[in-house]
């Protein structure tokens, strides 16, 4: 039985489906191949773009964190930990794709570089995020926690990121995850510019649908301690 | 009635101290963690290049304490949380900004009692006759170094007091917390004893290592009082 | 003094237009079936969580107050706000100061006499852990008398006392009444209070009181 509701979702799904396969024709067809590294570097599409949904959304669990906090409202914190659940999944899938191109391009599966470093404490603090939340009773005081903990995330991250920059840059030549520098193609940059664009959108779909279904179990949830004082 | 905020300040930094002494566990096993982390890496690694071992000292000795500080920080709100006296004290009126200072001292004088041993110890575990290890700016720089880590380690006590797997979640969240200050100290505290007091790297790291225990202490006090009002 | 109207949402709505006011010499009593909410509408009253919607206020003096955490004593249902491992001295000096009172050592033995906590062997030195449960709950109580405040919420006050502690209680509490304080009281036990009861309000299943 669909509701028009779910007839919607179908519908945007579709649509953004459709955009991610858009944008895989571009890199396989539109971008030319890389002289140095050869069709491996095509994996940047996707390390670069999850890169930023990951960063993308320490944004928006600090945005929700803080409404969350202004209003006293519980609802508003099953926004934010769907955000941390979404970021956990691009800060993994930027950590896998950024080691998947490191061995072939520099023969190794690792390398403590800035940003790929920032991405691992990130993946840490959004896991610690997500289980501070599960192991306290829903009520006022674990939005008031939740939301302090988002906020100090957020805060946190770009303090952590300098640090580490500062720090490598004295011990060795930074092994960067090549953009391309000044010599990046046209098509190349296109390329990256419609998958960033395309992968927050798509992080940003992922966070309504799940901030939703969080939402309904948390309804679930309170509907059953009801039930308790009912009797 | 109400007492000043001094007064307030100064009874609940009393009453932790009491609270530490008179359950001596809380007030050794960190030292005692440390001195024996600090042997067991001596035997690990044996006997040392020169040029290693300064690098080696800094890093026992920083992670050393940073493991001890992690165990006690995660421990702070402990004797308040029996026979619910967390509870009772938010009845009564006192102000957040003392009681977050009050927990901060207590950090900083229980933590200097752990950080002090291990940095002399550490010392004298790996001198050798043509090299000081110990010197009063590292030691320095380890204080300078527990102001920041403690006033993150305060909130994030906090912050984890109702969680249930509060042993995983503290040192999940804390320890990516922490880098950029203890970067800093380990690069300051290298420069130091490799360089010398008169390089001028050794000053940029220093106002680093500052700016980040501002930036920290800052954060903690505001972010503490959002978390306990009306919670 | 206190009139407040409350909802508040736990998990679901516990109570719903609640309201209730308390003067001086005012005893309410708080009934409901097990489970309804009266301690949670304590803690409300207490400042320890918020409520949905509605106020809380305190007039003293015809004055409105506003933070009434200095004016309120609460009293816990199952537990005592003890530091288990210090002695009684110690905690009651502890919470007396937060209040900024300075007591000396006779002041804190006089609160301690009339509940048979004032013999040196049982004050001095000698942790609070190794008390039975009635003689938390006397020095919860001999902490509750020293506070000089006008409001005093209790919730199961008389939990593990025997009878010569409960007169002692009934004693100080119609003091403490006199004296134009007023107090919320949950109690299974109504007996000791039949006669000081001024008010009773009842939070029913539905919510609505």
């Amino acid at each position: 039985m669909l509701t028009s509701e779910d007839k919607r979702e179908f519908v945007i799904g579709t649509l953004l489906q459709s955009l991610i396969i858009l944008h895989w024709c571009m890199v396989f067809f539109f971008a030319p191949v890389d002289i140095h590294q050869g069709p491996v570097y095509r994996i940047m599409f996707l390390h670069v773009p999850s890169a930023i949904a990951a960063f993308g959304s320490s944004l928006g669990l600090c945005v929700f964190s803080v409404l969350a906090l202004r209003n006293s409202s519980e609802r508003l914190m099953a926004w934010a930990k769907g955000t941390a659940e979404v970021g956990l999944l691009f800060t993994i899938l930027t950590l896998a794709t950024g080691s998947i191109w490191g061995r072939p391009t520099w023969g190794t599966w690792w390398t403590w570089d800035a940003r790929l470093t920032t991405t691992f404490l990130l993946a840490l603090l959004y896991a610690g995020y997500l289980l501070l939340y599960g192991s306290l009773a829903p009520g006022p005081g674990r939005t008031r926690v939740c939301a302090v903990l988002g906020i100090l995330i957020f805060a946190d991250v770009p303090i952590i990121y300098k640090s580490v920059t500062w720090w490598r840059t004295l011990h060795q030549p930074p092994s960067m995850i090549r953009e391309g520098g000044s010599t990046m193609d046209p098509e190349i940059l296109w390329t990256l510019v419609s998958g960033i664009f395309v992968m927050c959108i798509y992080a940003a779909w992922m966070v309504r649908v799940r901030g939703r279904n969080i939402m309904i179990a948390e309804e679930i949830e309170s509907a059953s301690y009801a039930t308790l004082g009912a009797r | 009635m109400k007492a000043t905020t001094w007064s307030q300040y100064l009874t609940l930094v009393r009453q932790g101290l009491r609270a530490e002494f008179v359950d001596k566990e809380r007030l050794i096993s960190p030292v005692l963690f440390s001195l024996t982390m600090l042997v067991l890496f001596a035997f690990a690694l044996g006997d040392l290049d020169q040029s290693l071992r300064i690098r080696v000292y800094l890093a026992e000795t920083f992670l050393t304490a940073l493991f001890a500080l992690q165990m006690s920080f995660s421990r702070l709100f402990e004797p308040d949380r029996q026979d619910r006296v967390f509870e009772l004290l938010r009845t009564y009126p006192i102000s957040y900004t003392s009681l977050f200072l009050a927990k901060y001292s207590l950090v900083l004088i229980l933590g200097s009692a752990t950080l002090i041993p291990t940095m002399l110890f550490g010392a004298f575990l790996h001198q050798s006759a043509n090299q000081q290890l110990f010197s009063w700016v590292v030691l320095g720089i380890g204080l300078l170094a527990l102001a920041g880590l403690g006033a993150l380690g305060v909130l994030l006590s906090a912050l984890t007091l109702k969680a249930q797997a509060r042993q995983i979640i503290y040192p999940l969240l804390y320890f990516p917390m922490t880098t950029p200050v203890l970067l800093a100290a380990v690069q300051s505290a290298r420069l130091c004893l490799d360089v010398g007091l008169g390089s001028p790297e050794l000053k940029s790291w220093l106002g680093l290592l500052a700016a980040f225990d501002i930036i920290y202490i800052t954060l903690g006090v505001l972010l503490f009082t959002e978390l306990m009002d009306e919670s | 003094m206190i009139s407040n109207l409350s909802f508040k949402f736990r998990h679901r709505r516990l109570f719903n237009d609640l309201s209730l006011t308390a003067g001086p010499g005012d005893l309410w009593h708080i009934s409901g079936p097990n489970g309804v909410g009266k301690s949670t509408f304590l803690s409300v009253v207490a400042g320890l969580l918020n409520p949905s919607s509605g106020e809380i206020t305190l007039n003293l003096a015809s004055k409105q107050i506003l933070d009434r955490r200095a004016h309120l004593e609460y009293l816990p249902a199952e537990a005592n706000g003890l530091y288990l491992k210090m002695d009684s001295v110690q905690n009651l000096r502890f919470w007396s100061q937060l209040r900024g009172l300075k007591l000396d050592d006779s002041a804190i033995f006089a609160a301690l006499e009339p509940w048979g906590l004032n013999h040196p062997l049982l004050r001095d030195g000698f942790p609070i852990e190794k008390y039975s449960t009635g003689m938390k709950r006397r020095l919860a109580l001999a902490r509750l008398d020293l506070s000089p405040v006008p409001g005093w919420l209790l919730d199961e006050p008389l939990y593990g006392l025997d009878q010569q502690a409960i007169t002692v209680f009934r004693e100080r509490l119609r003091q403490h009444l006199s004296r134009g304080g007023f107090a919320l009281l949950i109690s299974h036990d109504l007996e000791p209070f039949r006669d000081l009861i001024t008010g009773a309000k009842e939070i029913s299943s539905r919510g609505s009181a």
